[in-house]
């Protein structure tokens, strides 16, 4: 008679769930690929920590020792993120930098812009990019490594890493449209009336437009299917293929028609992590003309 | 899940299982993190500043009303008013947005003394809330009268 536990693994649900498992930790911790795409999202995110903040820490903005404090941080953040020096150390500061903005600056000190969703989202891609081997390509730390190399007569180190920081950018966008969907699985978004609030607020005005009524039905309960899809399919091969054009399309809409900041840009920016590494590595070898040989090497370093 | 981790990683070097068990532990506890802040705000009602709730544009557009004003004609009917027209107020001014109750009475107070002594005035309004559109006014009553 078998014991429980040997029960227990035999049965073939049990079975099925390990191998799902096994292949989950396999896809999260376990994989290497081309630092590429890191690197371009590295390099995005600094450009959008730009996009959103310089113009508001310029140094004469706010003279206060803690203003300054906060401006000189930034900038010598977003900088060596942006050149890529000390890469995984810059994102870490420039993530740092973030979630100060939106916690001390942004709820303790009242400055309610900065408590957006789009402030906390930057953050954490500065973060979790931190997490990537976002400095071994396009980058200060890549061309001090191959100008090593040469010195020493070795080969440059290959441009590949461990990409679990890009999963777990693949996990916040997953749980990010998640939670975002199932607020507004509620007869009040469904019905389409919190979407006509909005219309109301920033286009007409208190005037009701004629004929507003079944399409902010339409696509509020579009957005909603649409935002449960992304969270559930853009992770997936098969169905990324059909989510990607309206994803940035939704997000595009977005942008064009609502205050949302550097949101949107983020969402796509973000987008390059669902993609695998080593796929986007040999469509940049091919836009740049160079083919495979061009690639990131296999050798990891 | 650590078997798991023991199974993915077991053929390499003790250094290399201990990185990978600590790499797995920290994504979970990630994952768990971004998880959690969503969960607690949507889920048990639990507000923090410290948890991302991801909720998006639940609060854009609470409050602004829809209003709508009619006025009856010396004839007994009832026609539309132009609120902008009767108050000499520009389209795209301060009178485009009503964004309170406060605010449409002011309102509702200033088209009832331009249309004179004895006018007639209806009107319809609704606010925004979280929960939907709720009716504020109807048009059951004359709005100038008392």
């Amino acid at each position: 008679m078998p014991a429980p536990a040997d029960a227990t693994a035999d049965w073939p649900g049990w079975r099925l769930m390990h191998a799902i498992a096994a292949r989950f930790v396999d896809w999260a911790v376990c994989s290497e690929g081309s630092s590429r795409s890191s690197a371009l999202i590295r390099i995005g995110v600094a450009m959008l920590f730009w996009s959103r903040w310089a113009g508001e820490l310029l140094l004469y903005r706010d003279q206060s020792p803690i203003g300054l404090f906060l401006a000189v941080n930034f900038f010598i953040a977003t900088v060596l993120l942006f050149i890529g020096y000390h890469s995984r150390v810059a994102a870490l500061w420039t993530g740092a930098v973030g979630l100060v903005m939106y916690y001390y600056f942004g709820f303790q000190l009242g400055r309610e812009p900065w408590t957006h969703h789009h402030a906390y989202l930057l953050a954490v891609a500065a973060l979790l990019i931190a997490l990537t081997p976002c400095g071994r390509s396009y980058s200060l730390d890549r061309y001090l490594a191959v100008m090593r190399a040469e010195r020493a007569g070795v080969p440059p180190p290959a441009e590949r890493g461990n990409l679990w920081g890009l999963r777990l950018i693949v996990v916040q966008l997953s749980v990010l449209y998640f939670f975002a969907a199932f607020d507004k699985t509620s007869y009040a978004f469904l019905s389409g009336a919190r979407l006509e609030a909005i219309v109301l607020w920033y286009y007409a005005g208190s005037d009701y437009p004629a004929g507003l009524a079944w399409p902010a039905m339409i696509v509020s309960v579009a957005v909603v299917a649409l935002e449960y899809c992304l969270a559930f399919g853009l992770p997936f091969r098969a169905t990324r293929r059909y989510l990607l054009l309206p994803g940035l399309a939704f997000h595009a809409i977005i942008y064009l028609t609502l205050p949302v900041y550097t949101f949107s840009a983020t969402m796509v920016l973000l987008y390059l992590a669902y993609f695998d590494a080593d796929a986007v590595d040999k469509v940049i070898a091919r836009l740049q003309g160079i083919g495979l040989a061009g690639t990131a090497g296999e050798e990891i370093s | 899940m650590a078997d798991v981790v023991s199974v993915r990683i077991g053929a390499e070097s003790a250094g290399r299982v201990s990185a990978g068990h600590l790499r797995s532990f920290a994504f979970m506890a990630i994952a768990g993190f971004m998880i959690a802040g969503p969960v607690a705000e949507q889920v048990f009602g639990v507000q923090s500043a410290w948890l991302r709730s991801w909720t998006m544009f639940s609060a854009i557009g609470v409050g602004v009303i829809d209003a709508s004003f009619e006025i009856r004609r010396p004839d007994g009917g009832l026609v539309p008013l132009d609120r902008f027209e009767m108050l000499g107020g520009p389209r795209d001014g301060k009178l485009k947005w009503i964004q309170n109750r406060v605010e449409l009475a002011s309102i509702i107070t200033r088209l009832c003394t331009a249309a004179g002594q004895g006018a007639d005035i209806r009107v319809r309004a609704r606010q925004a809330t979280r929960g939907g559109w709720q009716i504020i006014h109807t048009d059951a009553q004359n709005a100038c009268a008392g």
